[in-house]
């Protein structure tokens, strides 16, 4: 009696939930088409969630074994119990297991609401999540009372037993009830989402790592019907990127990491994706949204829907939430849902650009300069070279053929970083490395460009530095310049151009490992190693620097966020030129945490986190490029 | 405008020949060669600006070409036989390996030289018109002369070919031999020479075009020569710009060296190195316009002190290269600070004249300022750390006290710097308040900048004794005190104010004024120039046999122009030996050196200069209780090595005195005296 009563409200629930399930599915499926593999996607889907989402669940323990006892608990609970119903009905031995896995929810669910109520972590939502301890206590403790009596033979009333299975089938609503709007949503399109996902070779069951960006197609496939250039309004995005946001559980992780929300930036990643979510409805607002808002931004006041346009001043995202994003993927790296932030951004800064030219400020002025000249500050080619008159660098001339290639990039133009250019060529001479580089034929790589969303820019660059490249032979190409370095690596190759690209805190590391450049004078500082975002989560550099650091004799330290979790200096993405105010700039919230290391020096790796960390005012830990350093340690004494 | 970096870090292509970027050193002579050559000194003074960034350094001011110019006597190059060939080579490398460009300038000095020296033969020029700077009246050329030194020009441009310059020049400029031609005011033939610009620039043609036969068209060749001759019966903006474009077009030069006035007498030397007196590039605009027609590109030289005018040159188009010479002198590290953004550091040029100066009177270049320039071998441009940190206190912030207090700071040493006075400088804050000397002060806004960056603990308002001195136990002491003046012991000497009284205010000059000039220094003649400038009739005496006798060549003409214009009443060849007083006024007597007559001078004020005396007070309070008893060992400090007795560790300092604290001198000497004992502290 009980367990039928049990099995039909779970059953009955279970089946309102899938039937809420495909009434939502609805929203996402309004987007645009995209090619996914199902089958493959499905069978891939227990393994993505075992290996790809507890590797980054499993970075705050308390969470993960939360989320195991609740979610297995409940899991396990659901599937008992159907059997239960449908085929073994209720032996005590079954009875007992439930007990178990119930008491496996609760001892989960209590956690929950310690940290709910304890812990109270500020990245947070409330509203429909303060109710998610309250909803799992009674769901897995009223059914641990109806299954431990159940086990023991019944000794219960079975008036209370029933009350206590309705409790539970309460509960177990407003658990279903959040598969439409609350703390449920997140397992389903999750579910979906690693499924269907559209970076599927993010996953340990692909490339491990897949961050470069797509090209967009700027020519529409069908004359007859135009398209727009990226994305104007909710359903201009891929279905499965719908999907995707969707399946944000509203942990907050993405805003704890996000340099631009800590700087105060009009940007809370976590709302940008509840907004996306929001506008997916009809006449939709962000009232109900219960997190912390985009920082110096109220909550209630943007308004849109499903096909109306995202970006605007009362739009669901104000242009300085889309413009403050430093595309430093921290939030990408730390979403459990497996969430393509930034992949989200550019898409939407491609119409804002392409469609309505409403690039903001000095990146407006720069676009214009780079399509006019092939480089962003509208100078000479020849002047990339200015810095190098003294050096007379071998030029590769189209036909030619050399090992190294250096690129120099766009900082060539900087004083700062012309000095960093500098060190690094006289240590490849002093190594007696053979390299070339490409002279007036070097563009702008196109990198900023492509983040700004400016992709027919980009694809002009990329495609006439790949005809120059391809001209050439060549077996590989340095560059300081991580940005360059993601760009030549992993977006050109849809271009048609691929080599081995090596950032020079590799090629150094080597050259020493190899005794080519011997360590004379150890530096014996303190130093910490900024990451930059393009080396280290853009493409997994991370060990390269620091054994070049250990090699150089520098007394080590980390930042707290270091590594593939380090925190962008400000750099990236175009933010210096779009210029959005916050409550303080990046690069001072980042000189902050170099500075609680208690190191002398900064080390860097990009001249973009050279020219953002020194132009910190103030008293500060002096900051020098990876390549000085080694240029100091390997001084031969002449 | 954007930074001066933008503009000034930018290649420059003169053929084959790539320079780093616009800014350069024109050539100079430093009085640095020995036997003619360019040996180890001389080199490693243009390496030290290779080092520090500058794109071309030329070297060899009027370097000779011939015998009858002579140079091994001032200490300059003769390019006039072929033995000078291997140390261009070693130059050259020294330079390359920096990045840096080299280059020469070659001559023959003409009438502007002396017969008397080396080989003793006459001068030559286009005619035999005396040069007034060198009292000399040349022999007027004839047609084996022309030949001759035609064919030493050749030889000469082949020697630097061969010895791996990037180029030369040619000097035509300061009144040498091929502007002697040019000018109608040394030019009175009547042969093709002479006459009409065309016949006038006919030796110049002949030259280039025989060294272009001798070295080809791609080696790059430059011509120095002036924009305006700036005297009446000299070369116009006109018929220079003509000589530029003349040249140009039949592909003889290269590039063009454009400066303005020209150096026959002593004044026209002063105005074409124009010091402090004179505002930032004053000749821009003549180099400026040579640029419009020349269709070459353009260098210029001339008081251009700091990279933003450098900048702005270049920027505007005025000029391709902007010579920085004694800038460079000043800190030939400059270019290097520029790309470092380090602009702030940069050690301006105060335009002293001090290292031109010492040139005329035999001496070797020194920078007033920069102890360590052209001394290259033994002092440091960077002062490297020492390896134990010391406790160092210097009493004195004057030029020497801060020049100890920086370098011992750049050791690695923690310094205290106590002044008596409100703000630092000592004697230069006096200097500087004498009209055109104001510029002084910069020595002291540089040295005071770089003592406050380098985390000096500056003391100021401080009277230093025995208890503040070892209250902060010292290893090290250096007592920089200065002096004060030398009021003399003649009878009635206290009835004279001292130049100090006037130029700090303390006795204002009022009606009749004796200045008694003792030192032929600047002292005398711009405290002089001051009074006059305030209203009193004034009237200068000297026992010298000029006034500011003591002033170089670059500054002399320009204080006796001042007076001159403020009719200062000039008494040379006498001696003040009595003083009384006669009501509120004095009476001054006045000895003539040569007949030792005496004569008399009622006047209101008498103000006297004879230098100073130690300020030596706190150096005996502590000479008996530090560690070496006050004493500096000269054979240590002279061969770079450290003191013998160093501070122990266990209490007890070692006490040095320097700069006018031991014996009154000059800046430059207290500045030494600080650089060359704290480096090796
Ligand atoms: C010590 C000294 C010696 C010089 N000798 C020469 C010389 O021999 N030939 C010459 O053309 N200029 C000579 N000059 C002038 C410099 O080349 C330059 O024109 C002058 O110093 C003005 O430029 P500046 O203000 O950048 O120093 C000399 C300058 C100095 C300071
Ligand atoms: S990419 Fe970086 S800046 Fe942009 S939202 Fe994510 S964390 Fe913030
Ligand atoms: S986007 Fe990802 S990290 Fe951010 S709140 Fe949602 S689930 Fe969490
Ligand atoms: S001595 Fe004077 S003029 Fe000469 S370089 Fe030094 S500061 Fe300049």
């Amino acid at each position: 009696m009980i367990a039928t009563a049990l099995t039909t409200v779970v059953l009955a629930v279970l089946a309102i939930g899938a039937a809420l399930a495909v009434w939502q599915s609805r929203r996402w499926l309004a987007g645009r088409p995209a090619a996914v593999g199902v089958v493959a996607g499905l069978r891939a889907l227990p393994g993505r969630y075992l290996v790809d989402v507890h590797h980054v669940v499993g970075r705050t323990p308390f969470n993960a074994r939360f989320h195991a006892l609740v979610a297995g608990g409940f899991l396990a609970a659901l599937a008992l119990l159907v059997a239960m119903g449908v085929a073994f009905g209720g032996s005590r031995a079954l009875w007992l297991l439930l007990a178990v896995v119930l008491a496996v929810m609760l001892a989960g669910a209590l956690m929950v609401r310690y940290r709910r109520r304890v812990l109270r972590p500020r990245e947070l939502s409330q509203g429909r999540f303060a109710r998610l301890p309250l909803s799992l206590l009674g769901f897995s403790g009223c059914l641990l009372l109806v299954a431990l009596d159940q086990a023991l033979g019944g000794v219960m009333p079975e008036a209370l037993a029933l009350v206590l299975v309705a409790a539970a089938g309460v509960a177990l609503s407003d658990l279903v009830w959040g598969v439409w709007k609350g703390p449920l949503k997140h397992a389903v399109h999750g579910a979906l989402h690693l499924a269907f996902h559209p970076r599927p070779a993010r996953f340990h069951d692909g490339a491990g790592r897949d961050t470069g960006l797509k090209p967009l197609p700027l020519a529409p496939a069908d004359e007859t019907e135009p398209g727009t250039l990226g994305v104007e309004r909710p359903v201009d995005f891929a279905w499965n990127r719908l999907l995707g946001f969707d399946a944000c559980v509203q942990c907050g992780r993405c805003e704890t990491a996000c340099p631009a929300y800590a700087a105060g930036l009009p940007l809370n990643p976590k709302k940008l994706v509840q907004d996306l979510v929001a506008a997916m409805d009809g006449q939709a607002s962000d009232a109900a949204y219960a997190g912390n808002p985009h920082p110096g931004r109220g909550v209630g006041k943007a308004h849109g829907g499903a096909a109306l346009p995202l970006v605007g001043y009362d739009a669901m995202i104000h242009p300085d939430t889309l413009w403050s994003c430093t595309t430093c993927r921290a939030c990408v790296q730390e979403c459990p849902m497996m969430i393509e932030h930034v992949d989200a951004v550019v898409d939407l800064r491609r119409f804002q650009t392409l469609e309505l030219g409403a690039t903001p400020g000095k990146a407006a002025v720069m676009l214009e300069e780079l399509r006019a000249t092939d480089n962003p500050g509208g100078r000479a080619l020849t002047r990339r070279w200015d810095w190098a008159a003294d050096l007379s660098l071998p030029r590769l001339a189209a036909g030619g053929s050399c090992d190294m290639l250096l690129w120099v990039g766009d900082g060539a133009f900087d004083l700062r970083v012309q000095r960093s250019l500098r060190a690094l060529v006289v240590l490849l001479r002093r190594a007696g490395v053979d390299f070339a580089v490409l002279g007036e034929e070097e563009l702008d790589c196109g990198d900023v460009a492509r983040r700004l969303g400016d992709e027919a820019t980009f694809q002009s660059l990329a495609t006439r530095n790949v005809a120059t490249l391809n001209a050439r032979r060549l077996n590989r190409i340095v560059t300081a310049d991580p940005h360059a370095l993601h760009t030549l690596r992993n977006e050109y190759p849809a271009f048609g151009g691929s080599w081995t690209v090596v950032h020079h805190t590799a090629l150094l590391l080597d050259l020493i490992t190899a005794g080519a450049l011997t360590v004379t004078k150890p530096v014996g500082r303190s130093v910490t190693f900024h990451d930059p975002c393009y080396l280290g989560r853009y493409n997994g550099e991370i060990e390269a620097p620091r054994a070049l650091l250990d090699a150089i004799g520098v007394e080590r330290r980390e930042m707290l966020r270091a590594g593939l979790r380090s925190s962008c200096c400000g750099g990236g993405g175009g933010a210096p030129l779009t210029d959005v105010s916050g409550e303080r700039r990046i690069p001072d919230v980042r000189m902050e945490h170099a500075r609680e290391t208690g190191a002398s020096l900064v080390a860097v790796a990009c001249p973009n986190c050279a020219l953002m960390l020194e132009g910190v005012v103030g008293p500060r830990p002096e900051v020098a490029e990876i390549a000085e350093l080694v240029l100091a340690a390997t001084e031969t004494t002449r | 405008m954007s930074s001066p970096a933008e503009a000034l870090l930018k290649p420059l292509q003169i053929k084959h020949l790539t320079i780093r970027n616009r800014v350069m050193s024109t050539s100079h002579a430093p009085g640095y060669g020995s036997e003619g050559k360019p040996k180890e000194r001389y080199q490693l003074y243009h390496e030290e600006k290779a080092k520090g960034g500058i794109g071309l350094t030329m070297f060899g001011g009027s370097s000779s070409v011939a015998v009858d110019s002579p140079a091994a006597p001032w200490n300059q190059i003769s390019v006039a036989d072929d033995s000078v060939i291997p140390f261009f080579r070693e130059f050259s490398d020294r330079v390359h390996r920096h990045g840096a460009a080299l280059m020469i300038q070659l001559t023959h000095m003409g009438r502007r030289t002396r017969w008397d020296t080396e080989n003793w033969l006459p001068t030559v020029s286009a005619s035999a018109a005396r040069e007034p700077a060198h009292r000399n009246t040349p022999k007027e050329m004839e047609d084996f002369d022309f030949t001759r030194i035609i064919a030493g020009y050749a030889a000469a441009a082949r020697r630097c070919k061969e010895g791996g310059l990037d180029g030369f020049e040619l000097s035509a400029a300061h009144g040498h031999l091929i502007d002697q031609f040019w000018s109608p005011s040394a030019n009175r033939r009547t042969d093709k020479y002479g006459g009409s610009l065309e016949n006038r620039m006919r030796f110049g043609i002949e030259v280039f075009e025989a060294i272009r036969a001798e070295v080809g068209d791609d080696y790059v060749i430059g011509m120095r020569m002036s924009g305006d001759e700036l005297i009446d019966d000299g070369l116009s903006h006109e018929d220079c710009i003509a000589i530029a474009r003349t040249y140009a077009e039949r592909g003889l030069i290269d590039f063009v060296n454009v400066l303005g006035g020209q150096a026959r007498d002593h004044l026209a030397h002063a105005i074409s190195l124009p010091n402090m007196s004179f505002p930032v590039a004053p000749f821009l605009h003549l180099a400026s316009g040579i640029k419009r027609e020349a269709g070459i590109p353009v260098f210029h030289a001339q008081r251009v002190t700091d990279l933003a005018t450098a900048a702005r040159a270049v920027e505007e188009g005025h000029v391709d290269m902007v010579a920085m010479t004694r800038a460079h002198i000043a800190d030939p590290h400059l270019v290097r600070k520029l790309m470092e953004g380090r602009l702030d550091d940069v050690r301006q040029c105060v335009g002293a004249g001090y290292c031109i100066d010492r040139i005329y009177v035999g001496g070797d270049a020194l920078c007033i300022q920069n102890a360590a320039t052209g001394r290259e071998r033994s002092m440091p441009h960077v002062i490297p750390k020492a390896e134990r940190k010391r406790r160092v206190v210097v009493v004195g912030g004057g030029p020497g006290g801060l020049e100890a207090a920086r370098v011992c700071a750049e050791r690695g040493h923690s310094v205290v710097l106590l002044e008596r006075n409100a703000a630092p400088g000592g004697q230069i804050g006096i200097a500087a308040k004498a009209t055109w000397r104001e510029a002084m002060s910069g020595i002291t806004r540089w040295l005071s900048q770089q003592v406050t960056k380098l985390g000096v603990d500056v003391r100021l308002g401080v009277e230093a004794d025995r208890a503040t001195v070892e209250a902060e136990s010292p290893d090290v002491v250096i007592l920089a005190t200065g002096g004060r003046p030398n009021r003399g012991d003649f009878k009635g000497a206290d009835l004279a104010v001292s130049t100090w009284d006037i130029l700090t205010g303390a006795v204002e000059p009022t009606g009749t004024v004796l200045m008694y000039d003792g030192t032929g220094q600047h002292h005398g003649a711009s405290c002089a120039e001051f009074m006059a400038k305030r209203g009193a009739l004034v009237e200068i005496a000297t026992p010298d046999r000029m006034v500011a006798e003591e002033v170089g060549t670059t500054n002399q003409p320009i204080h006796l122009r001042e007076l001159y214009k403020l009719n200062v009443v000039m008494t040379t060849n006498h001696q003040l030996v009595e003083i009384y007083p006669e009501g509120n006024r004095r009476v001054a007597v006045l000895r003539n050196e040569y007949t030792h007559e005496e004569e008399e001078r009622l006047v209101d004020q008498i103000v006297v200069e004879l230098g100073t005396l130690p300020n030596d007070g706190l150096y005996f309070d502590l000479k008996d209780l530090s560690l070496n008893r006050g004493e500096t060992d000269l054979d240590s400090l002279i061969a770079g090595r450290p003191q013998p007795v160093q501070a122990n560790g266990h209490g007890g300092y070692t006490l040095h005195r320097i700069g006018d604290a031991v014996a009154g001198r000059n800046i430059h000497a207290a500045i030494y005296d600080a650089a060359r004992l704290c480096k090796d502290i």
